[in-house]
């Protein structure tokens, strides 16, 4: 009764290959992903027909949005991503930007204008052709939708943006003000997919709820209920899909049906006993689910998530015990990663090497650096004079306790882990609970000393939208993230990035900002974020795209 | 009689309102503000506004008035019906209410209904039976019942019923199947209870001599125990059966998130974790209002089960 266990490990290599931009380092990524994505042959032809049932972590509660532009939940986005099409496609193993809606396109020496070639066969499912027009429609909406709401998510894609123009019905020109080298990965993402006019025509509260959402996808969007679920259909005619895909034409599913589960055990329950598809946790499964998972017969996949790495952020505000960089490289020093990623994660779970994860575009693997040592962390502190008393478990200094708050939303595993690594080396770290409706206040009073946030996007620049105060989605948080002269060279990287649009100039400039939110333990990475997954042995053509989601283009079922 | 009723009536509304104003109270004293709440749900924080943008956001959501004014407000519509609109969700929270409530209210209609079968019939037959082992076990069953955690019997449900034996659904709403494992967990501690006490009071009503009379006219103990016992053993019972329906929406918080339910359950506790002042009030407004009829019914009831207790005036001075 038990089928062999079978573990596809969908491992990324480091991205930052492309960097180095040559053709033979390409083919070299091609050998070593040899058993990454391959379809999976020994199950014969793909089978067109059936329904899919995906289970998933919950849509937002706070936000339930299946807008493009204005979501930033993995899960919301995963969906647009299936109904939407963008401009062009991201290959997930290697970074490089293909073709999709757009066939090709051309960037001004000076980085300021953007121009796409446009397919002419792309309708959206209203029957309404994708033109030039529509292009132009769904950018200027974007800009709409950010003097509405300030600060909605996919404005840091656009930064920078001036006005488009539709040259012709297939051709459409970008204009920026400021260069913005990430605008052509941009373009891959779902935050710029682009719907049909339609869909404009409906303010972004009505977008957010999916009731107008018109797309050019593989699958039509047919029923948003918040905390329940989605339904989707097959696109009839869908004849452009981008060349990562393993085959052309119309998908092979009739229908997906998502459901919102948000009980992990329950979740994986039902995948195992043959009561859904696949299962798509937000939290990686714990090893004790994989083996469940691998003995029902059912495979599991991952992915790490482009963008950073589960870091932890520092107040290094005037006065705060972490504006000492020799306390914050102790706090780093201190974690033993390697553990952390065992024993919460399990044996197979890769260590975090830098503060982005590997699959993100430029990582530069900082293990050495990252590397657990104790006794230069003790060192460090004693420098500073936080010295460690006899008998005593914590270190002090002038009668005060080494003390250092992370405020969190629950009790979980790995920040106990996390304390007991702290406390060996005589670090009092407290972990407040907290409600996530208090988090502004908490920054803003600034009562923490660190702090966690992510986003993915397969492109480094991202980390502006948490670093760089102009763009964050919290000013109060990026400008205390170190001291001013860290935060203007942090700052000044970043704008280097996006002016550099060759792409080995922009890995030097990424390479030197890793080294510095390393080094300086600005950024101090815990664990490598990874998007796993489990399907069931029916199911067929499982592709992650480049962010981490779940394509659902390629996916099969066999009949019983 | 109407009276009574009617100083009940008052006494109810007084409950309501109270119930909002408490609420209102409590968030508006804790340490955050509705319009950083409002911008947190789409991750924006209110520092990276303008005072410009800030104003126009409190101004759109009726914050930028005095407080009292914003409470009056929100009172005059919730009395129309109107709770306004979710901070987080941006829709009516009629509508959210409208969605969430149907499957919330069976659930817990269907749990309180088998919570009541059980309950009686532990309680029944652990008096009934003679003293021993049985009688023993059964007597304990409640307090195991009162004590297992909620979530632990709902995983444990889900366990055999939905991944091994396959025969019900571990989740969702979809057909009267849907709602079989979660009503049994709402009901075990639910049931748990009401047996305890009616337990005990059989105990004492058995101990009365109007019972060695019937039992002294040859009735079995069967019948001793449904025609003459039963009536008066039911009254404290009657009065928890009251306060646990109350209980339901809180019961209905774990029990939701487990079977992946859509409800009022997990609305509440989203709301409280979000701080959207709104939904938080609709739902304790409403929690308040099963909570006062429910009591009422059960008062109204009392008469009926025991004729001793009239709600007419008790003076007869002539």
């Amino acid at each position: 009764m038990s089928a062999p266990p079978r573990r596809r490990k969908n491992t990324p290599r480091p991205v930052a290959l492309v960097a180095l931009g040559a053709a033979s380092l390409l083919a070299l990524t091609a050998c070593a992903s040899g058993a990454t994505t391959a379809p999976v042959t020994d199950a014969g032809e793909p089978v067109v027909g059936g329904t899919l049932i995906l289970e998933q972590w919950p849509d937002n509660a706070a936000f339930a949005c299946v807008d493009p532009f204005q979501t930033y939940w993995i899960e919301h986005r995963q969906v647009i991503r299936n109904y939407a099409d963008s401009l062009t496609d991201q290959d997930p193993e290697t970074g490089e930007i293909v073709p999709w809606l757009a066939t090709d396109w051309d960037i001004s020496a000076d980085g300021l204008t953007y121009t796409f070639h446009l397919r002419d066969d792309v309708t959206f499912s209203d029957g309404t052709a994708f033109t030039a027009d529509s292009v132009v429609l769904a950018l200027e909406s974007a800009q709409a939708t950010l003097q509405e709401l300030p600060g909605a998510y996919g404005g840091v894609y656009v930064a920078g943006y001036e006005s488009s123009t539709a040259l012709d019905p297939t051709t459409v020109q970008v204009q920026f003000s400021t260069p913005n080298a990430s605008f052509l990965q941009g373009t891959s993402t779902t935050n710029l997919a682009i719907l049909a006019a339609s869909a404009y025509e409906a303010t972004p509260e009505e977008r957010c709820l999916g009731t107008a959402n018109v797309g050019s996808g593989p699958f039509v969007l047919d029923a948003y209920t918040p905390g329940e679920g989605i339904d989707l259909s097959k696109r009839a005619g869908y004849a452009w899909a981008s060349e990562l895909n393993d085959h052309q034409g119309e998908a092979y599913l009739d229908a997906i049906r998502i459901n919102y589960v948000a009980e992990d055990s329950v979740r994986v329950g039902n995948l195992t006993s043959g009561a859904s598809d696949i299962a798509w946790p937000r939290n990686p499964f714990t090893p004790e689910q994989i083996a469940q998972v691998e003995a029902s017969g059912a495979t599991v996949h991952s992915r790490s998530l482009p963008g950073p790495a589960y870091n932890l952020y520092v107040n290094a505000a005037e006065g705060a015990v972490l504006a000492d960089e020799n306390v914050r490289v102790a706090v780093s020093k201190a974690i033993d990663r390697a553990t952390y990623a065992a024993t919460i994660y399990g044996p197979d779970y890769p260590v975090v090497a830098s503060a982005f994860d590997e699959t993100t575009p430029f990582f530069v693997d900082h293990s050495a650096d990252l590397a657990f040592d104790p006794e230069g962390a003790a060192a460090l502190l004693e420098e500073s004079g936080w010295v460690l008393e006899d008998g005593a478990t914590y270190r002090t200094k002038d009668g005060e306790t080494l003390t250092i708050r992370q405020p969190i939303t629950a009790d979980n595993p790995g920040d106990a882990l996390l304390q007991d690594q702290l406390k060996a080396v005589g670090i009092d770290l407290q972990l407040p609970v907290f409600q996530a409706a208090e988090r502004a206040s908490i920054i803003a009073g600034g009562e923490y000393d660190l702090l966690v946030n992510y986003y993915t996007r397969a492109d480094p620049g991202v980390l502006q939208w948490i670093l760089d105060d102009r763009y964050a989605g919290s000013k109060a948080f990026a400008q205390s993230s170190a001291d001013s002269q860290t935060v203007a060279a942090i700052k000044e990287l970043f704008d280097e990035g996006l002016r550099q649009s060759d792409p080995s100039a922009r890995a030097d400039v990424y390479a030197d900002l890793q080294e510095l939110l390393i080094g300086t333990a600005v950024a101090i990475p815990v664990f490598e974020r990874v998007q796993l997954a489990a399907t069931g042995p029916d199911v067929h053509g499982f592709r992650y795209t480049s962010e981490a989601f779940l394509s659902y283009y390629d996916i099969w079922k066999s009949q019983e | 009689m109407t009276r009574y009723v009617l100083g009940r009536i008052g006494q109810a509304a007084l409950v309501l309102w109270a119930a909002y104003t408490a609420t209102f109270a409590i968030l508006y004293l804790l340490p955050s503000d509705p319009v950083a709440l409002q911008l947190g749900a789409n991750n924006i924080e209110v520092d990276s506004l303008t005072p410009e943008q800030r104003e126009a956001a409190a101004a759109r959501l009726g914050l930028d008035r005095p407080v009292w004014e914003q409470y009056l407000v929100m009172l005059g519509n919730a009395l129309r019906g109107d709770f306004g609109v979710s901070f987080a969700k941006q829709v009516p929270v009629s509508d959210l209410l409208a969605q969430r409530l149907p499957g919330t209210v069976t659930l817990s209609v269907v749990a309180v209904a088998l919570a009541l079968v059980l309950g009686v019939a532990i309680a029944f037959t652990a008096t009934l039976v003679p003293r021993g082992a049985v009688a023993s076990l059964l007597r304990r069953l409640p307090a195991v019942g009162v004590s297992v955690p909620n979530f632990w019997i709902a995983l444990l449900l889900i366990q055999i019923f939905a991944f091994i034996l396959g025969w019900l659904p571990s989740m969702g709403d979809q057909g009267w199947q849907s709602y079989v494992l979660p009503a049994i967990t709402m009901a075990i501690p639910t049931s748990a209870v009401l047996a305890q006490v009616l337990i005990r009071s059989f105990d004492d009503t058995l101990d009365e001599p109007y019972i060695a009379t019937a039992r002294a006219k040859g009735l079995t103990r069967y019948d001793v125990q449904v025609r003459h016992a039963f009536r008066n053993a039911a009254l404290p019972t009657l009065t928890i059966l009251g306060l646990l329906v109350g209980s339901t929406v809180t019961g209905s918080i774990v029990v939701e998130t487990v079977f992946s339910r859509n409800g009022i359950g997990r609305l509440a506790q989203e709301s409280v974790l979000q701080q959207d002042i709104p939904v938080v009030q609709a739902i304790v407004v409403l929690a308040a209002a099963a909570f006062v009829v429910v009591n009422l019914i059960v008062d109204l009831l009392y008469p009926l089960l025991d004729p001793r207790i009239a709600h007419t005036p008790k003076v007869s001075r002539a």
